[in-house]
């Protein structure tokens, strides 16, 4: 419960601590646009709604609490999709919330050089959106993963593992197997993706950049977010109706 | 009214409750005795539907506990005093019982009442002493108002306050018409407060029979202490009427096999002046120690009192 909104609060302030620091920072710079810190606090926030999200799909077997709830509704499959439903109205609010404290947190290094940042410029509003959809996202990801697995730690270890190593492991490796002057050798034209940089593209990293305008287009993010919901989603409703709650 | 039958749960090759049946009936407080890792909270478990059998069906009110359309107004249990979420305040966490059965906020104030709970309803469970901690689990079990009530170890962590009180609450809701289902390690107190008691030992019912029937079958039943001035003569008479007597080392018999008047009657007419006489009634807990002791020679399913196991 109190940690619960420890970890929403404390995403919020990063965002827009983190937002501030960087546009501050960067705010003496000849060509500085505000809006280009707006995505710095991003990947800081997903980690916040990822803790957040395992925090909220573990809490009811974490405590014990689960008897009580399965023995007052015993259809358990409802019970789960309650806890999906209130935790995506939750994580909406929370990432709704942390990309709002990210434009509050650039006004006052956008007033020090009289910009106006113009938020509803060249993608910068649909980058907006794209944070919010990923961080609400990101959040159901971590409470799919808690939901299955039961276990705080475990499930915390899966969800970075599966949002932050995987993704840079795949990137890693895809260097390390690509020949560098491959790219020179076909006469300058990129080279032909390799099968480690398409499946990149598959982890919620992969999504992240789909959402924010870097590579795809958003809906590719949107469905390959989506996907890491559903799978440990659905995971955790075959335990929850064929196993017994101990 | 609690029916299970024939009911089985195997984890792997461990089987923790073995062909158990027995009907916990409306009115009356059913008590449910065996000791650690006999099964009994697996059983409470399978009850409601927590766990399922392997084999075997359990039944509340002749339904099945998952049809059962609004299942807090039908059942109540305790089953673990861990099973609410600590951070949550006692009434926060009542009240979320009760939005889910519709049940009005009212409600959740009256039962804080009934479990003395109200000058802590705002604390969170995490500071909530064992006893507290097994009022608040009372107090969720009777919230929906229900005919039927589980509860596990329920004096468990209670001072002798809450004792009497939890003594006094399952005599009242059994005399209200409703079905009372509780276990305890504690073979005193079932034997005070517990109609009918239901024995287990390693998954197996041991014995099903009014809480009397099994004291009555203790091995000290039927026993009857006598001392006496002339003990050699009276010892002598009693064996001549068929009676079987040992001589403790106090020099007081006990006898068995005569009636407390029989053996009276045979003092006066020898004229042996007695100095006490007494019937030993066997207490639950020997009766318990002596059928969990022996569980493995029921084995094959007999069970003392008086029904057989189906």
């Amino acid at each position: 419960m109190r940690s619960t909104w420890v970890a929403a609060l404390a995403t919020v302030a990063v965002a827009g601590g983190l937002t501030y620091l960087d546009a501050s920072a960067s705010s003496s710079d000849p060509g500085f646009d505000p809006v280009r810190s707006l995505g710095f606090a991003v990947p800081f926030a997903t980690v916040g709604l990822l803790v957040l999200g395992v925090l909220v799909g573990t809490s009811e077997f974490s405590t014990g609490n689960f008897r009580s709830t399965f023995v007052a509704v015993p259809r358990r499959l409802s019970v789960l999709a309650g806890q999906v439903l209130a935790m995506t109205v939750f994580a909406a609010l929370v990432a709704v919330l942390a990309v709002g404290s990210s434009v509050l947190a650039i006004l006052p290094s956008a007033a020090s050089r009289g910009i106006t940042p113009d938020l509803g410029g060249d993608g910068v509003l649909r980058n907006l959106i794209g944070s919010v959809v990923l961080l609400s996202g990101t959040g159901l990801v971590g409470a799919a993963l808690g939901a299955w697995v039961r276990r705080p730690v475990a499930a915390l270890v899966a969800a970075v593992g599966i949002c932050l190593v995987l993704p840079m492991v795949l990137v890693l490796a895809a260097d390390l197997v690509t020949d560098p002057l491959a790219a020179s050798a076909a006469g300058g034209s990129s080279a032909p993706e390799s099968p480690l940089e398409t499946f990149a593209r598959f982890t919620p990293t992969g999504a992240a950049d789909s959402l924010l305008w870097r590579e795809g287009g958003a809906l590719q993010g949107v469905l390959v977010l989506a996907g890491w919901v559903v799978l440990p989603l659905t995971a955790a409703a075959i335990r929850l109706s064929r196993r017994d709650l101990v | 009214m609690i029916e299970v039958e024939a009911l089985t749960k195997r984890y792997g090759t461990t089987t923790a409750v073995d062909g158990v049946s027995f009907t916990a009936a409306a009115g009356m407080v059913t008590g449910f005795l065996g000791p650690n890792g006999a099964g009994k909270s697996t059983t409470m478990r399978m009850i409601v539907g927590l766990e399922r059998p392997t084999t075997g069906r359990v039944t509340v009110d002749g339904q099945r506990y998952a049809d059962v359309a609004a299942p807090l107004r039908v059942v109540g249990a305790m089953l673990d005093a861990r099973s609410m979420h600590p951070g949550r305040t006692a009434h926060r966490h009542l009240l979320a019982l009760a939005r889910t059965h519709g049940i009005p906020r009212s409600r959740v104030e009256e039962v804080l009442g009934l479990t003395g709970l109200e000058s802590v309803a705002g604390r969170r469970v995490r500071s909530f002493s064992l006893g507290m901690g097994q009022r608040l689990g009372i107090a969720a079990a009777l919230l929906g108002d229900p005919g039927t009530l589980i509860l596990d170890e329920p004096v468990n962590g209670l001072d002798p306050d809450g004792v009497l009180w939890v003594r006094g609450l399952v005599r009242d809701l059994a005399a209200e018409g409703r079905t009372v289902f509780l276990s305890s390690h504690l073979m005193h107190e079932l034997a005070l407060c517990a109609d009918r008691v239901v024995v287990i030992g390693q998954g197996r019912v041991l014995a099903d029979a009014t809480t009397r029937q099994i004291v009555e079958r203790s091995e000290r039943a039927g026993l009857v202490r006598v001392r006496t001035a002339e003990a050699d003569a009276l010892l002598v008479a009693l064996a001549d009427r068929g009676a079987d007597v040992e001589v403790r080392t106090d020099g007081s018999l006990h006898v068995r096999g005569l009636s407390v008047e029989e053996i009276g009657s045979t003092a006066a007419r020898i004229g042996a002046p007695v100095l006490e006489l007494a019937a030993e009634t066997g207490s639950l807990e020997e009766a318990y120690l002596q059928l969990t002791a022996g569980s493995v020679q029921y084995r094959s399913g007999r069970t003392l009192g008086g029904e057989v196991s189906r």
